[in-house]
């Protein structure tokens, strides 16, 4: 039985891997880097917020988040790790086994979720935001009520907390623990990281993703990153699943 | 270290490390508890508890601006073990012929209630005696295979009845179902659109919903074979076709209805029908307004190494 579950996973992977190529080939147009068209103007949802909802992914995925362009500030798009951090990077990106537990289908942690390369769907209420992500069936809940962070750390993807600054939807992410990577290259965060996000739509069917990333214990100062999201869209659009499963879990 | 080991003794012995720590409060005062669909039933955990007061009825289900009925909010359908309450977990039978029911999260406040096969009219799976044969094998030799144990998604009906309740969501053209177990998600189109492909095999199926008056009514084909009914064998093929009705009864009750076909193990289709009770928790133990919390199942799971080898796990027989 054990074969069957194995086998069958692993075939699963890689006709996910190839849906995924297939759809990242033909269905998205390559408008990467694309800017905000100045007369597009954000459609309003049920209750007059920006419309953001619809199937979104990455327009070009991050496997390294200083190699693309995707680090805005600093200049230089590097990431400001204090003295050290780049050799525990370096050392985490030689042994990706055991340092990326994403290998082992965990949750990814926020912003790597957003930007790792699997579709994500918004929908928007009036109380709160889901995103729910292909990757392993993971989703975020971002509530708009005006709610504090829970009193909770160590959580996996964070507590998001947000509201809407004009067109965009704006969040607050704590209360992370400190086994997520933020990327395949090994560049990690300790448990003090703190994420605010930015979701813009720039135009039908382009979305700019933007975060800040700051964590003391880890970086010298805080640092920008900016990823363009692309919409899939027409009749057959719809978020799949990659029920990941470890192929060495359980045996 | 706030990874805790939950204890879910459902049935069995299910034992999964989570981050889940903030315990829900529940509001004596926020809902009304749901009635039972009819008939006899477990699920007692969405009456309210032993001594109760009687709470007046709930009123009409909200509207979405689109005008369809706004069923938004946190659910808790009962933790159902065996879909077939009135056949038993083989030489065990549930008590009195009722789904079981987890006493600490019947406390809790989880379970909407209700649940049984309506038809046929003798409430059991009207399985091909080959089929009973091979459910029957599964429960007393293969329990390691039990889907929930490797931490896939419930599939469906099964995730209409996962403890620790749902979200639903409802935007233009969808309804959405984020449970926390499991963070299963279930994202129903309500535009009645084609299905996929049929080799292509998901967890969860592939949902296609439309409106008929007020009722919900849902076409779920796709489904991947490893996932069961609930957690006593009751398994799968890829001829599965499964057909709900979400009916709002009231602000506080859908009735829940799944229509079972699969001519290759049913001699004819089943219904199944139960409760999904809104939530009677409004705040968490620090008083934060009632929120899913993280569900990390593959990320400490320590199930599978308890399953002894005549139950197909790896653990060695204890002598």
């Amino acid at each position: 039985m054990k074969d069957r579950i194995s086998g069958r996973a692993g075939s699963r992977l890689a006709v996910f891997s190839g849906i995924a190529a297939l759809c990242a080939a033909t269905l998205f147009a390559p408008v990467y880097g694309q800017q905000k068209d100045a007369k597009f103007t954000v459609a309003k949802g049920w209750y007059n917020e920006p419309d953001l909802q619809g199937i979104w992914m990455p327009a070009k995925p991050v496997d390294n988040l200083e190699k693309g362009g995707f680090i805005k500030d600093p200049a230089n798009g590097k990431i400001p790790y204090k003295a050290g951090g780049q050799a525990k990077r370096n050392e985490n990106a030689k042994n990706p086994k055991t340092a990326d537990l994403v290998n082992r289908c965990y949750m990814p942690g926020v912003p790597r979720l957003m930007y790792m390369g699997y579709p994500f769907q918004i929908f928007e209420t009036e109380k709160y935001v889901a995103i729910a992500s292909e990757y392993a069936h993971v989703y975020r809940m971002i509530y708009l009520d005006g709610s504090p962070h829970l009193d909770f750390p160590d959580l996996w993807d964070g507590d998001s907390r947000g509201h809407w600054d004009g067109d965009s939807l704006a969040t607050d992410v704590t209360n992370f623990n400190d086994k997520t990577l933020l990327d395949k290259a090994g560049n990690y965060h300790s448990n003090q990281l703190h994420v605010t996000e930015k979701f813009t739509r720039t135009g039908t069917n382009s979305l700019l993703y933007e975060a800040t990333i700051s964590d003391p214990m880890t970086f010298t100062k805080d640092w920008k990153i900016a990823v363009p999201m692309i919409q899939k869209t027409g009749p057959t659009a719809r978020l799949m699943e990659y029920e990941c499963q470890d192929l060495a879990f359980g045996q | 270290m706030y990874t805790r080991t939950k204890n879910l003794l459902i049935g069995f012995a299910l034992v999964l490390g989570t981050t889940v720590a903030l315990i829900p409060a529940i509001s004596a005062q926020e809902g009304a508890p749901p009635a039972p669909a009819e008939g006899r039933g477990g699920g007692r955990g969405g009456r309210g508890g032993r001594g109760a007061a009687p709470q007046p009825p709930a009123g009409p289900m909200p509207r979405l601006p689109d005008g369809h009925p706004d069923m938004q909010g946190f659910w808790n359908p009962p933790a159902i073990t065996d879909i077939e309450p009135a056949q038993g977990r083989g030489a065990a039978p549930a008590r009195g012929g009722a789904a079981p029911v987890n006493p600490a999260l019947a406390a809790a406040g989880f379970g909407g209630g209700g649940i049984r096969i309506i038809d046929p009219p003798d409430g059991k799976i009207p399985y091909k005696p080959e089929a009973r044969a091979k459910q029957q094998d599964i429960l007393q030799h293969h329990m390691a295979d039990e889907p929930e144990l490797h931490c896939y998604q419930s599939g469906v009906p099964h995730s209409e009845s996962n403890q620790f309740g749902v979200q639903i969501i409802q935007t233009p053209g969808y309804f959405v179902q984020l449970s926390e177990f499991m963070h299963t998600v279930r994202i129903i189109p309500t535009d009645n659109r084609p299905h996929i492909d049929p080799k292509i095999r998901l967890f969860q199926g592939d949902p296609v919903g439309h409106w008929e008056g007020d009722t919900l009514v849902v076409d779920t084909t796709n489904q991947d074979t490893r996932t069961w009914f609930d957690t006593s064998g009751n398994f799968k093929t890829e001829a599965l076709h499964v057909t709900e009705k979400f009916i709002p009864r009231d602000a506080n009750t859908i009735v829940y209805e799944a229509t079972i076909t699969d001519p290759t193990i049913y001699t004819q289709p089943w219904t199944a029908r139960w409760n999904i009770a809104r939530s009677r928790q409004t705040t968490m133990s620090d008083g934060h307004p009632y929120e899913q919390m993280e569900f990390g199942c593959i990320e400490g799971n320590e199930d599978l190494q308890h399953y002894t080898q005549d139950k197909g796990g790896k653990a060695p027989l204890k002598r």
